[in-house]
């Protein structure tokens, strides 16, 4: 069975661990209703950070492991 | 809204079309084979290539529906707007990097040769041409709208002159055309939404400012479901549709047809991967830009709109807006609630800069559904079905038809919406995502997807989100209740499931037991899609 490599799963949890920590603290100590602080949770890390880190994660890890077995296939011919 | 039309406004904007003419016009030079047309030639780089897939992806739906729900439905939907932008890097590794490696012409290519069946390029057409329409439709509104905020002109003289410049534009451009017009009309977008935002948060006095200017107009805004029965709004008013609002464009990036055509297009798979970061860093700052537009839309319309102020400061926002829709003739007014929040910075500059911005916005999502339309119509149906000569020698010309009978469809639909604009793109998301995702992901991930799966959830799914989403917006009021509230619970408010979202998983788990009932693939095409394509993505 194919299966994605392990960095996918990594950004999974990066993007779904926030959005299920930041709905629990919400629903349990109300983190939305401190000034400003949905503001840098929910946009700054959540919208922007969050994607672009899994996003480059993506390409950078993927090329690094491309990297690597070509250098390996070299080394074995 | 100031009567007077802006000349500070029509300059930048005028600027910014003369750009797209010059762009198109070397685009066109080398616009040689269809190939180009549909495809740009496979030579798009990355940054070219991230940057055309974010002003694609976008629409006016993002740039004016999203802020318009949150001041309709408050902080609730935030996370669904953060959902968007997070669903982009998924796509990578889910779809992304496989289909570049696939390398086919068309979205439906893909379907036909994974399934085996060349004639479902007919049913997965039809799905595409309804997502078409509202798509076409919605960036039409939105290209309307900023024309109105521009000109000052009534509504239906504005969306004709809107529907004849994308005409324009996509007839002669095709896929190269798109793409770096795409690419510069993303530019302008998410520099206009920041620099909206930025001016915004300038004039209220930081994130503070924010914080309390929405607290004021809006005394809900910050509650969640658990703040029950204070919730900001029926519609985020339980855990079930927050999540469910988090989900209505989730997966769209991976599997909506105008975004997997801009896999097609890059040089390599390389190219595909690195072009969704370039995507998602851009997408990320215009949609931080679009929450805090949103979130202070009310206030600032109440405080500093032109015609609030003229009123001595009792209107509502909603009034404002309701008198700018008796004005201008506008069909669905929320959605002008982001462009009524700039206007009320009463800075021509800025202003003019945003409207250039929606005009990019909204011409790049129409072209981008065009060409996937005219593939689909000229090439699939008459090339590959059909087997026409006259369309297999002059693919251009028919494709460039198609995109126009498009267009002019999208124009009368847009003459009066059948809603907000955020809502026509959500239904061609769920409807689109819930009967054609399934075989697009399983049948690279899962060996044993099948031709009769495919088929069964194409046809079933596309009918049931269809009659789900029709009867919840017709019978119960909105589309976000779910379509059965009234028999199942006698309450027509019992469940909010927005865009009746849940088709998504019900259509994978129907895809998956018809698998799992019916004749395996052929050996070949499994090592083909699910070893070969999957293999180091």
């Amino acid at each position: 069975m194919p299966w994605p490599p392990k960095v996918f799963w990594v950004g999974l949890l990066i993007i779904y661990g926030t959005a299920v920590l930041g709905w629990l603290l919400e629903a349990t100590v109300k983190i939305q209703k401190i000034p400003t602080a949905q503001i840098w949770y929910t946009s700054i890390w959540a919208t922007f950070l969050a994607p672009v880190i899994v996003s480059w994660m993506y390409f950078y890890f993927r090329e690094r492991a491309e990297a690597k077995k070509a250098a390996e296939k070299k080394e074995v011919s | 809204m100031a009567e007077s039309v802006d000349p500070v406004v029509i300059a930048i904007v005028a600027i910014y079309l003369i750009a797209v003419v010059v762009i198109g016009y070397y685009s066109r030079v080398r616009l040689k084979s269809a190939i180009d047309y549909y495809v740009a030639g496979r030579r798009v780089g990355s940054v070219v290539n991230g940057l055309a897939l974010e002003s694609t992806y976008f629409s006016p739906a993002s740039m004016l529906g999203l802020p318009a729900y949150i001041f309709l439905i408050g902080y609730p939907f935030w996370w669904g707007m953060m959902a968007i932008v997070a669903g982009m890097p998924i796509a990578t590794l889910l779809t992304a990097a496989a289909l570049r490696k696939y390398a086919p012409v068309s979205f439906a290519d893909y379907y036909a040769d994974r399934f085996g069946d060349e004639r479902l390029r007919w049913w997965i057409g039809i799905i595409v041409i309804v997502g078409s329409i509202l798509y076409i439709a919605l960036s039409l509104v939105g290209m309307a709208l900023f024309m109105v905020a521009i000109l000052k002109m009534p509504y239906l003289i504005a969306l004709i002159i809107t529907t004849i410049i994308t005409m324009f534009y996509v007839v002669y451009g095709g896929m190269i055309a798109t793409s770096w017009n795409a690419a510069m009309q993303a530019v302008v977008m998410t520099l206009a939404a920041i620099i909206a935002a930025v001016a915004i948060v300038w004039q209220l006095g930081g994130f503070e400012g924010v914080y309390y200017a929405a607290l004021k107009s809006y005394p809900k805004i910050w509650n969640t479901p658990a703040d029950a029965p204070d919730v900001p709004h029926l519609l985020s008013s339980t855990w079930i549709a927050v999540i469910g609002w988090f989900f209505v464009w989730h997966y769209g990036f991976a599997t909506m047809p105008y975004t997997v055509v801009r896999f097609f297009t890059t040089m390599d798979i390389k190219t595909a991967r690195r072009s969704i970061f370039w995507c998602t860093l851009a997408a990320g700052a215009f949609y931080v830009a679009l929450q805090l537009i949103g979130i202070t839309s009310k206030y600032m319309i109440e405080k500093y709109h032109p015609i609030a102020v003229a009123a001595g400061g009792n209107m509502t926002a909603t009034q404002v807006l309701a008198t700018i829709q008796k004005t201008y003739g506008i069909g669905t007014v929320t959605d002008y609630s982001m462009i009524a929040a700039v206007e009320a910075l009463g800075n021509p500059v800025v202003l003019g800069i945003l409207c250039a911005g929606g005009l990019a916005v909204a011409m790049s999502t129409a072209a981008g559904w065009a060409v996937v339309v005219n593939t689909i119509i000229a090439r699939d149906w008459m090339v590959k079905l059909l087997k026409s000569k006259k369309a297999e020698e002059r693919p251009i010309f028919y494709g460039r038809l198609v995109a126009f009978i498009f267009l002019l469809i999208g124009f009368i639909v847009a003459i009066q919406p059948p809603a907000l604009v955020l809502d026509l793109s959500g239904w061609a998301f769920i409807v689109v995502i819930c009967s054609l995702g399934p075989g697009l992901v399983l049948g690279l991930w899962w060996k044993r997807a099948t031709r009769a799966a495919m088929w069964i959830t194409a046809i079933v799914m596309f009918i049931v989100s269809m009659v789900a989403w029709l009867r919840a917006h017709l019978v119960l009021g909105h589309h976000a209740r779910f379509f059965l509230n009234d028999i199942l619970f006698g309450n027509p408010n019992a469940l909010i499931t927005p865009h009746q979202v849940w088709t998504i998983p019900v259509g994978f788990i129907l895809f998956i037991i018809i698998s799992l009932l019916t004749k395996p693939p052929e050996e070949e095409r499994v090592q083909k899609y699910c070893v070969e394509l999957t293999k180091e993505v």
